[in-house]
């Protein structure tokens, strides 16, 4: 990246993952299952990019049984919330002249 | 969907897809309103029923209380499969949403069966209005969460037929709440169903 140019963060940039936050920050908290659909993502990508984005602390995962059917439930952390809004305003300096 | 690496510099089309995915991926995870497109519309045919009922069918007294516990047991099904599902759907946004059409749906039943039980309910026109501006209260306070021109139109439409049957017969407020119905609940969900199927369809293109 050339001097004077604002970092994008590797981890949001993420095509997918950035979707993926992108969902996530409107709403409380998503199941997996609706973050695939919504994303048109295969299980294997889609549990890769959330684990990246879980070990980054950008979203925290609770497991649980709705009825019978195991349930992997996603939600935003403050961190990721923050990230989110930096990466925004970033690619905004980078629209708003920067390149 | 596939990650790509960030060229360097990153370039300008490659940052205003960005742009653009996350205001489809916000408003995919916000907008929930549209997800109930088919409420809207399922409520439209359920007042075009009861009033054909009541013109054409024996025990019209029914009509209403059938239709509306009807639409309310069609209502609660989806609710109880919806919490089965994975769908997240209990953002603030979509709470807000149900708690106004919750509260006015609630309001609108109790206003029906008390004008009933009263024998007010002859007093068609101001008991048409009632309704109507209930339901343009519920439209309104949704477009004002959700920011949406569309449903803040769906209000309108409402509300100028509230005002309507004040100015005209009682045959022909009948007349104003169907046009009502059919632009405020009918039109208005399926336009909300045809932006969720184009939204949906917009995303498999983008992540395909």
């Amino acid at each position: 990246m050339p001097e004077g140019l604002p970092e994008l963060d590797p981890v949001v940039h993420g095509k997918l993952r950035l979707a993926l936050l992108s969902l996530l920050v409107g709403v409380e908290e998503a199941d997996f299952t609706w973050l695939r659909d919504k994303t048109g993502s295969t299980d294997g990508n889609l549990g890769a990019q959330m684990l990246k984005l879980e070990e980054a602390g950008y979203v925290a995962v609770q497991k649980r049984f709705s009825g019978r059917k195991p349930q992997t439930l996603y939600r935003m952390t403050p961190a990721g919330r923050k990230a989110l809004a930096t990466y925004v305003a970033s690619l905004k300096r980078l629209l708003n002249g920067a390149l | 969907m596939t990650d790509f690496d960030t060229p360097n510099p990153p370039r300008r089309d490659d940052l205003v897809q960005r742009i653009e995915l996350m205001e489809a991926m916000i408003a995919e995870g916000r907008r929930a309103t549209t997800r109930f497109g088919w409420i809207f519309v399922m409520w439209g045919l359920l007042y075009y029923a009861a009033i054909a009922w009541e013109v054409y069918l024996p025990a019209p007294a029914f009509a209403w209380p059938v239709c509306i516990l009807l639409g309310i047991a069609i209502i609660q099904a989806w609710r109880w499969r919806l919490k089965r599902s994975s769908l997240p759907d209990d953002g603030p946004r979509s709470r807000s949403i149900s708690a106004v059409w919750g509260s006015v749906g609630g309001a609108i039943t109790l206003f029906m069966a008390a004008a009933a039980i009263s024998h007010h309910i002859a007093q068609q026109p101001a008991v048409n209005a009632a309704v109507l501006f209930f339901l343009g209260l519920a439209h309104a306070a949704s477009a004002f969460i959700l920011r949406w021109p569309a449903q803040a139109a769906a209000a309108a439409i409402w509300w100028g037929g509230g005002i309507a049957v004040f100015f005209v017969s009682a045959s022909a407020s009948v007349v104003v709440f169907l046009v009502a119905s059919f632009f405020g609940m009918i039109l208005f969900g399926l336009y909300a169903m045809m932006l969720e199927r184009r939204r949906a369809a917009t995303l498999v293109q983008n992540h395909a």
